[in-house]
């Protein structure tokens, strides 16, 4: 309407520090939750990978905070203060008992674990589902009750971040699998059977994930004028190149194709591919999603 | 959404602003006011002046908004703030509270009308505070004191004798994003549309 003289730009200062955080707590979520399947769910042919996954749960909930102390301003006063000072409405206040609680069940759970006392994994291993699903979905909910930005302002988010947290640490486990038997075992043969489950249930949690996005994106399409532009900032603008090209084509549709033919499946280089398409694809989403959200101005 | 007016029966002051940009000549006198009494670092800014070029030669006009900390009713900063450092007085003044905020930066991305700013030394979140300390003491806000055209009006909404409580009853006036439910407590006397939208660069889909 008319040309902008003077104004004062947004400072976005909560991009790749936070993307990233966000990142390594899915990471953690996924491999945890394949963890569960065999001792949770008694999923036998899950079991290999249960102790892989709750090691590669704790060590990146140990390294995805560090993230988080970065980005805030004042590291050591933000841990106490967000104990001290709880303010109950915030969703960002839950994150601090959840960052805390979840790693030290996980460690008691993989106890259990390595030591072979299974009734006991089994109940701290059903104990940390909700927990895994609370420590992501949270993150999910602290960019929905962003109530300004209309591309995080969306009842999905929770859901879409639960599900991309699912599908990268699913892709994670299978290359860390791979590795493990390749190189660390007596045999140096990869598990097969359990490579191939795995990549069944990513190719079904990645139809998933596409179906949310695509969920999301109609509404946005079709909702007010903040959110039609923010729509189209993902699809054609500045952001397409990573949304559209880098998270949803190279990290979801390309390794969904992937694993879904079985030829492809069965072949380890194509498997490979696609695990590591998929976590690049996820670190994009993350990026997009966090810096993305609030990369237009509002006023 | 509450009441707007709520407060209107209450024996405590409800500060607020009422800015009359037919009065504004668009000078930043109050930007550096501010400033200077805010001792706010080069590169941000607590209140400043949105100016819009707008219409065709020969009819064309500057069109301002001076923007600072709208001070809602309803704020969603003090919501969303993980250590409750983002704070309401009981006046109605949305402050910051410097020994609890650890700069996580929440409030910035959840308030509507960016004018929260992160500090670059102190490593905190800060914003307008109505001059906080100046209104303790019975002084108006800087940016109210340094402006030529007196186009910033302060004052306490709930004392009916008070100038923008009567400018607020009288005239038409306006708030930024009303549909959010924040209930903004500055008010505006002939804002431009031109200033209040975002550079629209899409088609949108139900445009011929």
């Amino acid at each position: 309407m008319g040309k902008v003289v003077f104004d004062v730009q947004y400072q976005t200062t909560v991009a790749f520090l936070i993307s990233y955080y966000f990142y390594f707590t899915g990471l953690s979520a996924g491999s945890f939750m394949i963890s569960t399947l065999s001792y949770g769910f008694g999923m036998e042919k899950f079991k290999p990978a249960s102790k892989m996954g709750v090691i590669a749960a704790v060590l990146l909930l140990l390294l995805a905070p560090q993230f988080l102390l970065m980005q805030v301003g004042w590291p050591i006063k933000s841990v106490w203060n967000h104990f001290v000072y709880l303010n109950p409405l915030s969703a960002m206040s839950y994150g601090a008992f959840l960052l805390i609680l979840y790693p030290i069940n996980s460690i008691i759970y993989g106890i259990f674990m390595f030591k072979g006392n299974l009734k006991m994994t089994k109940i701290f291993g059903l104990i940390g589902i909700p927990m895994a699903l609370a420590v992501h979905g949270y993150t999910g909910w602290i960019l929905a009750l962003g109530v300004a930005r209309d591309y995080w302002n969306t009842g999905l988010m929770p859901i879409i971040f639960l599900f991309s947290a699912m599908v990268s640490g699913i892709s994670m486990m299978i290359l860390l699998i791979m590795i493990r038997d390749r190189f660390f075992t007596k045999e140096k043969v990869i598990n097969g059977d359990l490579i191939d489950s795995l990549a069944k249930i990513l190719g079904w949690l990645l139809v998933v994930d596409l179906f949310l996005v695509f969920c999301d994106f109609s509404v946005l399409l079709y909702s007010k004028l903040e959110a039609q532009e923010v729509a189209h900032f993902m699809l054609f603008g500045k952001m397409s190149f990573w949304f559209v090209i880098v998270e949803n084509l190279v990290g979801k549709v390309i390794p969904m194709v992937i694993v879904m033919i079985p030829g492809m499946r069965k072949s380890y280089f194509w498997l490979i591919l696609a695990a590591l398409m998929n976590m690049a694809g996820i670190l994009a989403m993350r990026i997009v999603t966090v810096y993305g959200g609030q990369a237009l101005p509002l006023m | 959404m509450s009441n707007p007016h709520k407060t209107e029966n209450s024996d405590l002051p409800r500060f607020g602003m009422v800015i009359d940009i037919d009065r504004c000549i668009g000078c930043h006198t109050c930007e550096i006011a501010c400033k200077i009494e805010n001792d706010v670092p080069l590169g941000i800014w607590r209140s400043w002046v949105k100016e819009i070029e707008k219409g065709k030669y020969p009819n064309v006009i500057r069109a301002f908004r001076p923007t600072l900390c709208n001070h809602c009713e309803n704020p969603i900063c003090v919501k969303v703030c993980p250590v409750n450092a983002a704070w309401q007085r009981e006046d109605g003044i949305v402050m910051v509270d410097p020994h609890l905020c650890v700069g996580c930066r929440y409030c910035m991305s959840a308030c509507p009308y960016e004018v929260r700013y992160l500090h670059p030394t102190k490593g905190m979140v800060d914003k307008c505070d109505f001059c906080s300390v100046r209104v303790d003491a019975g002084l108006k806000p800087s940016c109210v004191e340094a402006c030529p055209t007196s186009a910033r009006i302060f004052g306490d909404l709930n004392d009916a004798k008070s100038e923008v409580a009567k400018l607020v009853a009288t005239k038409p006036v306006s708030t930024l994003k009303p549909d959010i439910g924040t209930a903004p407590r500055v008010y505006y006397i002939g804002l431009d549309i031109a200033t209040m939208e975002i550079k629209r660069e899409v088609k949108l889909l139900w445009e011929k």
